[in-house]
């Protein structure tokens, strides 16, 4: 390696700093532990500082700070990706923070749940009425019974949500005359009208989870709530069933037709939302993350949402969890800070920024879009609509789908790959 | 280090010297024997990453014996030796000797090394980074690669390279050609600056064509350096990871899985942390076997030289 003179330069300053700030760091660390009228909140999270829950998250710091004067929350910025990795390490030691946003399902939280290194929250939950805000599917990602989400103890709570739906281009579908679908027919009926004028009607990517939920989404067409929970919670999915079936078939078959271009096989999920915002194709199903994004990123046309035409359930779910580690220092600090996420004011922060509030009032949403939204976020919540993902199910799953469905999408039998997910689900819920 | 001799007594001399090795020792010793020692044992477990370690003895490589998923990664990570060792060493075998006999002789010392720099630029580039630039590249539909053939008219060539099982392995090949052919071409370049000319003139008075002043005269010369470079790639080939998680992340499918990113995708995604060992394991064994093979064979050949 050659550095340049004025990278070198660079170099040495940066190490420098870092020095400082470890140092200064554990100066900090020093100081509060001989004085006890200073205390200090060590919180994670991995959300940007631009997002609607970066946003959202830093207000809550300062609402909580002139809440408790004499404690100072020292936020550190992480990455998903690390904490995926190094979490259970981490929280096992003494480095472990007061609160950290954790990813939510059971091969994250419900481990480190099962492993006890996680705060049983059902005390506060009680004592907050949190679980007046946090119900139905929602609530099924905070508790975990052995691991195995949907029952028992409270563990995580989440402060938004997420659900999937079919972004359109509304400048596209007037200029094909095309109508918002209503029934599934009329969901295929304009995705031909597409084709025919030489246009991709979905968006999809295949190297990572959108192609996925086209499949689930299929399969949840032809599903109802149990069959959620047996392929969900109960470890007892068949893939040989109708819905899985279905799915599959109709999944290849819709390649074929060109209602997904066969060459999205090797793309990315940011490719997919290139392809959109591109104006390229006039639809695409995916989850509410996307919409902060498109409203900052897409000026050149109106868009608008639709749940996918015809289906009671979709994907979604509560989002990430605020967890308390089993060896936070400020426990009762780190619940009082989760109560002010669930607000009315930090909540509407998060839909004005195009995020999915849990517990918002719809009356404070002033961005009619999100306001939207937010209710068809609640429609789905009471009708207990919301199925979560795919993946779910068993650790690591993620990669046995996205291998499937791009076999499913290169014209591989749907029988053979859907037996081939049938023994991974099976591996996986035998570890 | 010079000690003061103490009169009456034969030093030995090479006494000293076993001191200068324990900084190196106590760095393998933690970052190598120890983790390779808790690898090992953990591949005999069944274990999810945090909490009780459960003990099930060969339960993990009886597994490993049957998944076919494994093997089929085996049988690429054989495709990425062949692209990231064989074709390599061949190619920089000619590439080198060109830059060095003809390059450099009819353009200047000057010219070859500005060409041998710009050959071993991909060596030096972040893999990340290259794998973003190659994603551009071969992107279907609108990719560089795609409408250039477009552009020259042939369009009908356009693929989806990395998206088709057919293609993605051999797509994927030919980038680690392109990234690891600068080693050898450096190495190798160095190698023929110590050979003797006038071995080579002599040849040529005799009156050997180019051709075969190469293979029997030149390559013979530097065939310790063709014996370092074979033996390096391979053993990056056989521990390659950062190329497929950022150009396939081994898909299509499984058709770009090799054991590296299975162990990695079992050990983290997966939370079944002694399969991934049990993977790691093998690849290590099998790194191992390879190395000793080759030094041994090296070592045969420099006893028939002598």
């Amino acid at each position: 390696m050659f550095l340049s003179r004025s990278s070198r330069r660079r170099a040495v300053a940066i190490s420098a700093a870092l020095a400082a700030v470890s140092l200064g760091v554990a100066g900090c660390g020093k100081s509060t532990a001989s004085g006890s009228s200073s205390k200090v909140l060590k919180l994670w999270h991995y959300e940007a500082a631009d997002s609607a829950m970066g946003v959202a998250w830093n207000q809550a710091i300062k609402e909580f700070e002139q809440k408790h004067p004499g404690v100072t929350v020292r936020f550190e910025q992480k990455t998903f990706e690390q904490l995926e990795k190094t979490a259970p390490m981490v929280l096992n030691s003494s480095d472990a923070p007061d609160i950290l946003e954790y990813n939510k399902g059971d091969a994250t939280a419900g481990l480190l749940a099962k492993q006890g290194l996680l705060t049983d929250l059902s005390g506060a939950v009680a004592q907050y009425g949190w679980d007046k805000k946090i119900t139905g599917n929602i609530a099924a990602t905070s508790r975990y019974t052995n691991g195995v989400m949907g029952s028992g103890p409270w563990y995580g709570i989440p402060d938004y949500g997420e659900y999937g739906m079919v972004y359109y281009n509304k400048d596209m579908f007037a200029k094909y005359g095309v109508k918002v679908p209503t029934t599934f027919a009329e969901f295929t009926a304009a995705m031909d009208t597409f084709v025919k004028a030489g246009v991709t009607p979905l968006a999809s990517a295949g190297a990572e989870y959108p192609a996925q939920q086209y499949l689930y989404n299929l399969a949840l067409s032809k599903a109802d709530q149990n069959w959620v929970n047996q392929y969900q919670i109960a470890g007892k999915a068949d893939f040989k069933d109708a819905a899985w079936t279905g799915a599959a078939t109709t999944l290849a078959d819709w390649v074929k037709k060109g209602y997904i271009a066969k060459d999205s096989v090797s793309q990315k999920a940011t490719d997919m939302g290139n392809a959109f915002e591109s104006g390229k194709s006039p639809m695409m199903v995916s989850g509410s993350w996307w919409y902060g994004t498109f409203e900052s990123e897409i000026k050149g046309f109106a868009w608008d949402t639709f749940l996918w035409p015809g289906n009671k359930l979709v994907p979604g779910s509560g989002g990430n969890l605020w967890v308390i580690p089993k060896n936070s220092k400020n426990a009762a600090l780190a619940e009082d800070f989760i109560d002010i996420t669930l607000q009315p004011d930090i909540q509407a922060l998060l839909a004005n920024k195009g995020a999915v509030p849990v517990a918002a009032n719809a009356s404070d949403i002033t961005d009619p879009k999100a306001k939207e939204l937010v209710q068809n976020f609640q429609t789905l919540q009471a009708s207990n609509g919301l199925a979560y993902y795919p993946d779910w199910p068993v650790p690591g799953f993620y990669d046995n789908l996205t291998a499937a469905t791009q076999d499913l999408m290169n014209g591989k039998s749907p029988d053979s790959v859907l037996s081939g997910l049938q023994s991974a689900y099976n591996q996986g819920l035998s570890q | 280090m010079a000690l003061p001799l103490v009169p009456g007594r034969r030093r030995n001399p090479d006494r000293g010297y076993p001191f200068f090795l324990i900084p190196a020792a106590v760095l393998f010793t933690a970052v190598i024997a120890v983790p390779f020692v808790m690898n090992v044992g953990l591949s005999f477990t069944k274990w999810q990453g945090v909490g009780p370690l459960h003990w099930i003895g060969l339960g993990n490589y009886q597994r490993l014996w049957h998944d076919r998923t494994f093997w089929a990664a085996f049988e690429h990570n054989v495709a990425i030796v062949i692209a990231m060792a064989l074709i390599p060493t061949a190619l920089g075998l000619v590439v080198a000797t060109a830059l060095f006999d003809y390059i450099g002789k009819r353009f200047g010392p000057r010219t070859a090394s500005v060409l041998r720099a710009c050959v071993y630029l991909p060596q030096v580039m972040p893999l990340a980074v290259m794998g973003v630039v190659w994603g551009w590249i071969l992107a279907p539909g609108d990719g560089v690669l795609n409408s250039a053939l477009r552009d020259i008219g042939l369009g009908s060539l356009g693929h989806d390279w990395l998206g088709d099982p057919h293609t993605a392995l051999y797509t994927v090949m030919a980038i680690l050609v392109w990234i690891q052919l600068g080693f050898p071409v450096v190495v190798f370049m160095a190698g023929l600056q110590r050979t003797d000319p006038a071995l080579n003139e002599a040849a040529e008075l005799d009156g050997a064509g180019w051709w075969r002043r190469f293979w029997h005269v030149v390559v013979p010369q530097i065939r310790p350096e063709i014996y370092v470079v074979l033996l390096m790639c391979t053993i990056a080939a056989l521990k390659a990871f950062a190329p497929i998680y950022v150009l396939t992340r081994g898909g299509p499918g499984i058709s770009t899985d090799i054991p590296s990113y299975y162990s990695y995708q079992n050990f983290f995604e997966k939370t079944q942390v002694g399969y991934g060992a049990a993977i790691a394991t093998v690849l290590t064994l099998l790194t191992l076997t390879v190395t000793t093979a080759f030094i041994i064979v090296q070592n045969r050949h420099q006893d028939q030289e002598r």
